[in-house]
């Protein structure tokens, strides 16, 4: 079946992608445990099908700041991947990288930046490298890009990105749990129409030779 | 906040005599307000695409374009004269400092913003566009008066 909308996917279109995301999640909390040498544990992806302004309401206000990694896909799976982190979240990172502790988003300095956009690539990549194995799909990431800012103004950048071709945006949202705190971080997949039809045929006919 | 209206993505609202028109972190997006002074009609759009490309289903207050147009016609039926408007921009950031498949969207935004304006003989008064940030942009319809709000910096009025 072709999904020409993303509201026309179904609940076993939707169980394929959250499989996916699960394991895309997985990889990506290994590797954290591995950078923060703590444990690192995520809840079960949801997949959520939104309008524009929907999409904000559910992530936040959008006015707060946060910051945010962002690394396009292209070749056989197109569309980006977003790594959303608030306030708690980046104290966690720059605790373990840096040794050092913010009370603003605006006190980053260029060396902590790095240190997130670092944080930010691994996490992606995992992320992607995991699907790319298990679907046998190639999946190309461009080189990472951080912003720190308003959360309904990096939203917008994915907007107007899918903005010609659909009204709704896909959200497949993964978080990480570091050492049972619930810290906020949100890692966002945003394939486009054609991709995402790519990924349920291969990823379907792999759960179907599985089962 | 009380008389406030807020504006989402793609959308325009309009306002008379009193209370306050608001569209939160504009992005790549653009807000545009106009202002009637002698009858104190507000208008604020918020668009984030340039050009429709004939795309008939969306509302057209996704698209600068037909953003714009639909606005000024939306002004008139209000009793809007558009000689008098005093127009205002604010927006077309690039908040990544790298750009995607559809290039700089803000930049590209903004262009076709001031091209549907100019085309329609209405001058900017104040802009305040570009950069790497977001702005909250209001304007309070009973005087006029817009304001942006960002992250980390000063208020300011346009």
């Amino acid at each position: 079946m072709e999904i020409k909308k993303y509201d026309e996917m179904g609940e076993t279109e939707r169980d394929i992608i959250r499989e996916i995301a699960s394991i895309g999640t997985g990889y990506a909390a290994t590797s954290l445990a591995g950078m923060l040498g703590k444990e690192v544990r995520m809840t079960i992806p949801e997949i959520n099908i939104l309008g524009f302004n929907e999409t904000i309401d559910r992530m936040g206000n959008p006015e707060e700041g946060i910051a945010a990694v962002l690394a396009h896909m292209s070749g056989t799976i197109q569309g980006m991947m977003i790594f959303i982190l608030r306030l708690d979240f980046v104290n966690e990172v720059l605790r373990q990288t840096l040794g050092r502790q913010i009370s603003d988003l605006a006190e980053l300095d260029q060396m902590d930046l790095s240190a997130l956009t670092e944080v930010g690539n691994i996490i992606i990549s995992s992320y992607a490298n995991a699907i790319s194995s298990l679907s046998g799909i190639s999946i190309d990431l461009s080189v990472p890009s951080t912003a720190v800012n308003m959360l309904g103004g990096i939203l917008s950048v994915p907007m107007a990105e899918f903005g010609y071709h659909t009204d709704k945006l896909l959200l497949i949202d993964g978080q990480l749990v570091v050492d049972n705190k619930k810290l906020h971080s949100t890692i966002l997949m945003m394939p486009d129409l054609e991709s995402l039809n790519v990924l349920l045929k291969e990823l379907g006919a792999f759960y179907e030779r599985g089962n | 906040m009380k008389g406030e209206t807020k504006i989402g993505i793609g959308d325009m609202k309009v306002l008379r005599q009193e209370g306050t028109l608001i569209t939160y972190a504009l992005g790549s997006c653009v807000g545009i307000t106009l202002y009637d002074p002698v009858i104190k009609l507000g208008g604020l759009l918020h668009v984030m695409l340039p050009q429709s490309n004939g795309s008939a289903d969306a509302s057209p207050y996704k698209f600068a374009d037909t953003g714009i147009r639909e606005m000024l016609r939306k002004m008139a039926a209000y009793g809007g004269v558009q000689r008098r408007y005093i127009c205002k921009i604010a927006g077309g950031a690039q908040m990544f400092q790298m750009t995607g498949p559809i290039g700089n969207i803000g930049e590209r935004n903004i262009t076709t913003v001031k091209n549907e304006l100019r085309a329609a003989h209405i001058q900017i008064r104040g802009e305040d566009t570009g950069e790497n940030y977001a702005r909250t942009m209001l304007m309070d319809v009973s005087t006029g008066v817009v304001k942006i709000r960002t992250m980390g910096r000063n208020e300011k009025v346009l």
